[in-house]
């Protein structure tokens, strides 16, 4: 691996450094063998999934969704280098500045919903929309969206809708009192995408069903 | 001369480039380049089709890796990396347009490896023309070409972004 560089995360499935890349800061994104798996179908799967996440982040750009730029692709290390953002997450910044002055906060909303919107309208659905995949640049403010190791291209209504749902759990379980927020997100959505009514509509059945899971238990 | 490191293959060694205006034997240089002469040891690349120095280093930095991993696509490391600028996969296509043309007049010189100073010496004795800094590119930057090449959307007009579509694209080639 590169020298001067600096492990950011470990997770389960990726290594994500800091590091030097052609004269900028990049981001480093390793994903790595899992023991369980079959070597060479892991080494597969892993390929697989480096080619979707570029693929994704790529599509975003060509759609002028703010997104990472893609550098390099290294299929056999499964390395992806990208553009650094600096900024915070959105998730820092909800944690560490609770009662930021409500006009900031329907600022950042509005700008949640719009990136979201805008990546529904060209099929790309995220997969792990958290509040830290969403960061906040540091220069201006914009909501750039990452992390697109679970991507994927569907037009249907209901992955979309799901995608929505699973950033409310997020929302709900990492930040209180932050309904408004997420009403704000959603209203967002819904003005700047062309389905988004529909798909507004279906995550209310998403809600539905998931109300009736937990019950279960 | 520039030099950088290449940090993804550091034991490649630095890329060193040279930028070149007012070349006069671009005839003479291309030919060479047809007859595979093997004296010629860098790349020669159309200024004109550069917007940044970065774009050149990721070029360059795939180069190497793939040299590294013996996954050329063509057939020597300089022509590899005239062909890595190109987002198409086209090889002929890309040599002939981001390598150098008899009409050249201003072309950068990009080596991977070797010592500074032989290398700088072997540029500026190949090539006829005057020495200038990268800070010239600017001026010679066909930005109509370079949107048809990359088919950038028009809506992108700040040179950042511009660079940053340039790079996504020569990035996704071989995931597309
Ligand atoms: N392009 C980027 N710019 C700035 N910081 C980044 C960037 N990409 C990732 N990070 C930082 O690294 C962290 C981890 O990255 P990422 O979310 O892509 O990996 P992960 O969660 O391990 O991935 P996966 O969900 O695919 O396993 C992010 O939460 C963020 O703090
Ligand atoms: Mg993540």
């Amino acid at each position: 691996m590169i020298p001067d560089v600096q492990l950011i995360k470990q997770g389960a499935e990726a290594r994500v450094y800091l590091g030097p890349f052609c004269q900028r800061q990049a981001i480093i994104k390793e994903r790595f063998a899992k023991a369980y798996r079959h070597p060479t179908l892991d080494k597969k799967l892993t390929s697989r999934r480096v080619i979707q996440e570029a693929r994704c982040l790529y599509r975003c750009q060509k759609a002028l969704i703010d997104t990472p730029t893609v550098y390099l692709v290294d299929l056999d290390q499964s390395v992806i280098y990208m553009e650094y953002i600096p900024g915070i997450s959105v998730r820092d910044y909800l944690v560490t500045e609770p009662g930021q002055e409500a006009e900031a906060q329907h600022r950042v909303a509005v700008a949640i919903g719009k990136a979201l919107g805008a990546m529904h309208n060209i099929d790309v659905i995220h997969g792990d929309l958290t509040t830290s995949n969403l960061l906040m640049r540091e220069t201006s403010g914009a909501v750039v969206l990452i992390d697109f190791g679970l991507s994927y291209v569907s037009q249907l209504i209901e992955d979309k809708a799901v995608d929505l749902y699973v950033l409310e759990r997020a929302f709900v379980s990492t930040h209180p009192n932050t309904e408004v927020m997420f009403a704000q997100i959603l209203e967002a959505y819904g003005e700047s995408s062309k389905a988004s009514k529909q798909i507004l509509k279906k995550l209310e059945d998403v809600r539905l069903r998931g109300r009736k899971r937990s019950m279960l238990g | 001369m520039e030099s950088y490191p290449i940090e993804v293959v550091p034991n490649a060694g630095d890329v060193h480039m040279a930028c070149f205006i007012s070349v006069k034997n671009a005839p003479d240089l291309k030919e060479r380049l047809q007859a595979q002469d093997k004296s010629l040891t860098f790349a020669m690349v159309e200024s004109n089709l550069i917007m940044d120095v970065v774009q050149l280093l990721v070029a360059a930095t795939r180069a190497a890796k793939d040299n590294d991993t013996k996954k050329l696509s063509t057939q020597s490391l300089s022509s590899e990396i005239i062909y890595n600028l190109s987002p198409t996969k086209n090889i002929a296509e890309s040599l002939k347009r981001f390598g150098i043309t008899e009409d050249t007049t201003s072309l950068i010189a990009v080596k991977i490896g070797g010592d500074p100073i032989e290398v700088m010496e072997d540029m500026s004795k190949t090539v006829d023309g005057i020495l200038v800094s990268f800070s010239k590119l600017d001026q010679e930057k066909d930005i109509k070409r370079l949107r048809q090449y990359y088919k950038i959307d028009p809506k992108v007009t700040e040179d950042k972004d511009i660079l940053n579509w340039i790079i996504g694209a020569m990035a996704m080639k071989n995931v597309q």
